[in-house]
């Protein structure tokens, strides 16, 4: 392998990336021949490690017990909107629920909204789940003003600070990137028991998005209105109420839609702790005992909640067409009237639900479909693990086997494999891509030894070098850094096994959603198919989608990985497709006038053009990913996802909070190398 | 009022980049012109915007500033409102050094001394025309009555009369500016400061709002900073002109001063697309001396534009006289000055 | 599901019992509800136990393993159904500062052990006897574990009893954590509907005990011999060849309780309740689709025998 470098050295102008690039095959290569003497190059020591999770453990704890009686005092007062808004929603007749419901959706929307509130409600009432959904209903009620505090506050402190401005950045990353698993526990010894820790987790999860809304609102309104403020005499303060903050309007509603969507797909994790007796609760519930049927239904009563919420506060952000009130208050008075009719004739109490039959019929379905179907399924599978998942983790070496590829994977293949590696390197060296040919040298490294047994040197140069070549040299110190911690701390075999995971799946969703972004971009009726399936796929809670795959392919990596990209693939389809419809007109005009095919506009013209977005849609897979690991640990998964659950079984603050970090860590890497590239092909674009 | 200029500028600078200020001060301190600091700031990595800038404006004056994009005059008008901290220099308002104002003093200048029109109109999106207008009354915090009585006036003076309850969204380009001016003068100002107020109109548009500021300035009698790169409209409006390029001012003078005695082949290139004869004065081609004056008397007068007076002389070629409106004899003018004035190029 | 509950004796009446206080009557007491429906019989039953003597009771949702802390703060007076099997160290922490006490066992007789569904007996001729299980590893190989045969373990956070246990015996066994009881569940689920091959740890009292009909393998009782000694058992090398230990399952209260309702502490301590009484009321629930209550009402009525005099026993 060596050898082969040699040449590109003198042919080729080095520029940075391909220095880079070398260096990283050097090490790689020396790695793997050195491996033989020197086996601590693969596995990295347990001796070289420090105790981290412990001493993280310990010292959070003391200080977790200092603050611990000013949070109980915040944990009691925040019980009284709690149980207020628990009181009122919870205790008020469902009629009157509803109807007020429909009159806030005539409000925003007219009959449309009106007809959704009224529909949706209604199904929530019929699935007989009305009490809990209200328990939810009332979580996220109080939840998300807190959230929206909170997220406004930061969001606020960084546009007036510009110093704090980065930090804050940071500090909003770890939020979003830090299991909501990791800190359950500490919040737990902190707050106390019951619904203020969902509250809390909610509001740390959801107040990110309305932060970076506040930031960006904040600065996208105009200078000169800015300016016009102050020119017209007004002191910050007035400035900022009066004029940017309301100027900021339509991009902040924006954060507080996407603050309530957050807050609500975390009830499930409220529910984990429990204390409130929520749907979150019933959905555990029913998968516990593994009833599709059930828990797709109490899941869907999220999505409505999710749908009706998201429909009716984006119109929030939208200019808005303003309905008669009067008919606000009619339905409202309907409801009302309603109510007191019920109330009067003794029949208040919310009905059974009326889907259980249906339920039932769903559950048995898919236990009819897995009794079919088992032969195929199994050869899916198996299929899938011989030829791709298992390769990838240990490498060819290990995984051709007689039982799995019907022979022995041998030293002299691996030779062969190499040569031909090597050979094509040289091809793509002499045609002028030597960068390729790099790759190509590197990847086929990567494909014998497996990611799960790379060695550690090898991994942080990789890392530092594409660091370094998509942000830049302060980064690629920060990237080892950051590594170095996994690795001290003796996580590192868990993250690689993680990265392995979550890496396959985006790799996967990257092609598939590709694919189907690219199709649904051409294809309306596609489009048309795809959209309600994708806001499904966000919405619901994936633990309810456990069930089907487990029942398919078993407790397994095959299954966390489907379970895995069935929530990841959402924004790889979805910016895909947005970044290919929004080439501007003017370049397809053109390149239909010289005389370009469709396909060729699509390679040549559109594709690039949405090269940007489609790498920020891959930066949001990533992070869906790793966001996934967690509950994919559910089905039984190795590596940090199943430590992070470990530790909050085990009330175990230091696994967790120092699991967590390092999922966040790979997060967060993954996330600025993506968009350090993302950055660079926007600036040949000239788009930024 | 008090005596001297309404607004003095004294060898302003405006320079960006990171820590601007000390290495500033070490870069001038050193050198003699403001050419030679610009450079070694720029040998720095920093970029200075505006070059040690001075001008007086009277009070009741126009002076115009005009420039191409990028040669500083915008930040020029954003140092002297304090919207940008100025690097170095001098601003006295109506005699008050401004820079040495703390935040509360220049609030209360905003409020009650400047106005400001903005390029792009700068308006509120969430409030009414009414409310826009108003807005520099309530931060001064007038009562809502009090201070829509007085929005409403401005309003009609602006020709905006039934649109108080409007959104700007739902406003023309041209009543939009309207709107703009409007709350510029609802806090009384004495200096108006006007960025690039028409460059967003359409023609038709820029020129009738042209002659509408104008009569609004008559009415008001304030001192106006007007910017533009326009050199029509600037010739058009201004008492004076100041010429901008890169940071500098090139050259400072009336209309007829910039149109016929450019300084340099920048501000001749700026001259040379202009009708001369409509800007220029018979009184700038005059010469005081009264000898040689032929039997022709067309009439002439200081005021008259060349074009005019040319018209009034095509078919005489002697020396006539230029007198004023009682009729007493102030100059002679030969007709082929004017002819050639017209044709300046050479000179 | 229902059978007659007349041969045992659900309650055993501890000797100790004397009247006591009631105390803070006007206070709800709050028991725990956790993940499963066992769990939520015990509780019922003993919250309308605490309700007959004079008690308001109030049920509160709590994940098994965040619980304690809650206990510990007196946020949850109770919890009645702790496994020995599954409990975390929190537990142990909360017993050793004394915040938390334990209250004596349920009485429940619970068992864990390798498992597998009935049909699967078909696939692997020979057992339940755990000998059988050398020579079909192969039938329960699949693609994670070739060549060796896949047992779905616990959960990792329960610990890994399955992966000792093929240790121990020397089977040809790869463990594989199951993730989650849903995850478990939704293999026996999936085994029973495509007759697959499937082995497993699981226990009882569980109402999939009888609705996947699950049968354990033989092997040797386990003992505390079994586990430290390895020249015992059937694999002279090893250790833990042998079956789990014997569960044991109890209650465990705040340890504030016993002054502010000494009467319920005494009735919660002695409260028991046994396997043949639990299981077909979690029949009656998860198969039959019965609500809590209701269940629990029927039986109250129907066995006040079994509990009456307990209560009478602290209030009287």
């Amino acid at each position: 392998m060596t050898e082969a470098t040699a040449p590109e050295r003198s042919a080729l102008p080095l520029t940075p990336g391909l220095t880079a690039a070398l260096l990283t095959l050097l090490v790689g290569a020396l790695c793997l021949l050195l491996q033989p003497y020197a086996p601590w190059l693969i596995a990295y020591p347990a001796g070289w490690t420090l105790p981290a999770t412990e001493w993280v453990g310990g010292g959070l704890e003391t200080i977790l017990n200092t603050i611990k009686p000013t949070v109980r005092w915040f944990s009691w007062a925040i019980s009284f909107p709690m149980s207020w808004a628990n009181w009122v929603l919870a205790g008020a007749p469902w009629a009157l629920v509803i109807g007020t419901i429909t009159a806030i959706g005539w409000h925003l929307g007219g009959w449309r909204m009106a007809l959704l509130g009224l529909v949706g409600f209604g199904f929530v009432l019929l699935s007989g789940y009305w009490r809990e959904s209200m328990n939810t209903l009332s979580l996220v009620v109080v939840s998300v003003p807190l959230a929206m505090l909170l997220g406004g506050a930061i969001g606020l402190l960084a546009n007036e600070v510009p110093r704090l401005r980065n930090p804050l950045q940071v500090a909003l990353d770890a939020m979003q990137t830090v299991p909501t698993f990791a800190y359950l526990t500490p919040l737990l010894l902190l707050f106390g028991f019951g619904p203020v820790v969902g509250l809390v987790a909610s509001a740390i999860y959801a107040a990110p998005p309305m932060a970076r809304n506040v930031m960006l609102g904040l600065e996208r309104v105009e200078p000169e209105v800015k300016e016009a403020g102050i020119m017209s005499g007004a002191t910050r303060l007035q400035q900022l109420m009066l004029v940017e903050i309301p100027a900021a309007g339509r991009q902040i509603m924006v954060g507080v839609n996407q603050c309530l969507m957050a807050a609500l797909s975390m009830v499930i994790i409220a529910a984990v702790i429990g204390g409130f007796d929520d749907i979150g609760w019933e959905v555990l519930l029913t998968m516990r005992k593994a009833q599709f049927g059930q828990a797709l239904l109490a899941g869907l009563v999220i999505v409505t909640f999710a749908i009706v919420i998201d429909r009716m506060s984006a119109r929030l952000a939208l200019e808005r067409e303003r309905f008669d009130p009067r008919v606000s208050w009619a339905l409202f008075g309907v409801g009302v009237a309603t109510a007191a009719v019920l109330a009067l004739t003794g029949t208040a109490t919310p009905p059974d639900g009326i889907f259980a039959g249906a339920a039932d019929a769903v559950d048995q379905t898919l236990g009819t479909f897995t009794a079919a179907n088992g032969t195929a399924l199994d050869a899916i599978k198996n299929g899938a693990m011989f030829y791709g998942l298992l390769p990838l983790r240990i490498g060819l070496d290990e995984a051709v086997l007689p039982f799995t590829w019907g022979f022995q994977w041998t030293q002299s293949m691996s030779l062969w494999l190499f040569a031909a590696g090597a050979l094509a390197a040289m091809a793509a060296t002499l045609t002028g891509r030597a960068m390729t040919g790099v790759h190509v040298l590197i990847g086929v490294g990567i494909l014998e030894t497996g990611v799960a047994n790379l060695p550690w040197p090898f991994v942080l140069v990789a890392a530092a070098a594409l660091a370094w070549s998509s942000v830049g040299p302060r980064f690629a110190v920060v990237t080892v850094l950051l590594l170095g911690t996994i690795l001290v701390s003796g996580l590192w075999e868990r993250a690689l096994l993680s990265l392995y995971l979550s890496g396959s799946a985006v790799a996967a969703c990257a092609l598939v959603g590709g694919a189907l972004g690219l199709l649904a971009a051409v294809s309306k009726p596609a489009w048309a198919i795809l959209r309600p399936l994708c806001d499904m796929l966000q919405t619901i809670p994936l633990f309810v989608f456990l069930i089907p795959v487990l029942m398919f392919f078993q407790i397994g990596e095959f299954s966390a990985f489907l379970a895995i990209c069935a929530y990841a693939i959402v924004p790889m389809i979805r910016y895909t497709r947005e970044g290919l419809v929004t080439t501007p007109p003017e370049m397809l005009e053109a390149a239909t006038a010289s005389g370009a095919t469709r396909a060729q506009i699509m390679w040549d013209v559109r594709l690039p053009y949405a090269a940007p977005t489609v790498l920020l849609g891959l930066n949001q897979t990533i992070l869906y990913a790793f966001a996934m690991l967690v509950i994919a640990a559910l089905i039984g998964t190795t590596g940090l996802g199943q430590s992070i659950y470990l530790a909050l079984g085990q009330a175990d603050v230091g696994l967790g909070v120092s699991a967590g970090a390092a999922m966040a860590i790979l997060a967060f890497i993954a996330d600025r190398l993506v968009q350090g590239f993302a950055e660079d092909r926007r600036r040949v674009l000239g788009l930024s | 009022m008090q005596d001297g200029p309404a607004l003095a500028v004294e060898d302003l600078w405006q320079v960006f980049g990171a820590d601007a200020a000390s290495v500033f001060k070490s870069v001038h301190a050193e050198r003699a012109s403001a050419s030679a600091t610009a450079e070694a700031l720029k040998a720095k990595g920093l970029i200075p915007a505006v070059r040690g800038v001075s001008f007086d404006v009277a009070p009741g004056e126009l002076f115009v500033v005009m420039g191409l994009s990028g040669s500083g005059k915008s930040t020029l008008i954003r140092s002297i409102s304090r919207l940008v901290e100025p690097t170095s220099g001098r601003i006295l308002l109506e005699g008050e050094d401004i820079l040495a104002a703390n935040t509360r003093r220049m609030t209360e200048l905003r409020r009650s001394t400047i106005g400001m029109v903005f390029q792009h109109f700068g308006l509120f999106p969430h409030m009414t025309v009414i409310d826009n207008v108003a807005f520099p009354l309530k931060v001064g915090g007038m009562s809502r009555a009090e201070r829509h009585a007085k929005a409403r006036p401005i309003l009609e003076m602006v020709g905006l009369t039934g649109r108080d309850d409007a959104y700007p969204r739902e406003l023309s380009g041209g009543q939009r500016q309207r709107v703009g001016i409007a709350r510029s003068l609802a806090g009384d100002c004495s200096v108006w400061f006007l960025d690039e107020p028409f460059s967003a109109l359409d023609p038709l548009i820029r020129r009738q709002l042209q002659d509408e500021f104008l009569d609004i300035r008559k009415r008001l009698n304030t001192t106006i900073v007007f910017i533009t790169h326009d050199i029509a409209e600037a010739l058009k409006l201004a008492d004076r002109i100041a010429i901008m390029r890169d940071g500098e001012i090139v050259q400072i003078g009336t209309p007829a001063e910039i149109v016929l005695k450019p300084v340099d082949d920048y501000v001749r290139d700026f001259a040379r697309d202009v009708a001369r004869g409509r800007h220029a004065k018979v009184g700038s081609v005059m010469r005081a001396d009264t000898g040689g004056i032929g039997p022709d008397d067309p009439g002439l007068t200081p005021e008259m534009t060349l074009e005019d007076a040319l018209a009034s002389c095509m078919t005489l070629y002697e020396p006539v006289p230029v007198r004023d409106a009682s009729g007493t004899l102030l100059g002679v003018v030969h007709p082929g000055d004017l002819a050639a004035a017209l044709q300046a190029d050479s000179a | 599901m229902k059978r007659t509950l007349a041969t045992t004796t659900a309650i055993l009446l501890a000797c100790s019992a004397h009247a006591a206080d009631l105390g803070a009557t006007d206070e709800p007491i709050k028991l725990a509800i956790n993940e499963w429906t066992g769990q939520h019989v015990t509780t019922h039953v003993a919250g309308e136990m605490l309700k007959a003597a004079g008690y308001q009771v109030e049920y509160v949702t709590a994940g098994m393993m965040n619980q304690f802390q809650a206990i510990a703060d007196g946020d949850i007076s109770a919890t009645l159904e702790i496994w020995s099997s599954n409990v975390s160290d929190e537990y142990a922490k909360k017993i050793e500062e004394g915040s938390i006490v334990e209250i004596g066992d349920l009485g429940l007789d619970a068992k864990e052990g390798l498992a597998y569904p009935a049909h699967v007996a078909e696939l692997c001729p020979g057992l339940p006897a755990w000998e059988a299980l050398k020579d079909c590893a192969g039938v329960f190989a699949t693609a994670e574990t070739l060549p060796m045969g896949r047992l779905v373990d616990y959960p990792a956070d329960w610990g890994t009893p399955g992966a000792e246990r093929m240790a121990g015996f020397g089977l040809p066994f790869k463990a594989v954590p199951a993730g989650s009881e849903g995850a478990l569940i939704a293999e026996m689920r999936a085994s029973t509907e495509k007759k697959s091959p499937l082995f497993l740890v699981f226990w009882q009292p569980h109402w999939a005990m009888s609705a996947y009909d699950v049968q354990f393998v033989d092997v040797p009782v386990g003992n505390d011999d079994c586990f430290n000694d390895a020249s015992w058992g059937p694999n002279p090398s090893a250790t833990m060849d042998c079956g789990f230990s014997p569960t044991r399952i109890f209650k465990a209260a705040w340890s504030g309780m016993e002054d502010k309702w000494p009467a319920a502490h005494e009735i919660l301590s002695n409260y028991q309740l046994a396997v043949e009484d639990a299981q077909p009321m979690m029949g009656a629930i998860d198969v039959d689709g019965g609500s809590v209550e209701d269940v629990v009402a029927a039986w109250m009525s129907e066995n006040e025998g079994k509990w009456k005099p307990v209560v009478e026993a602290a209030t009287q």
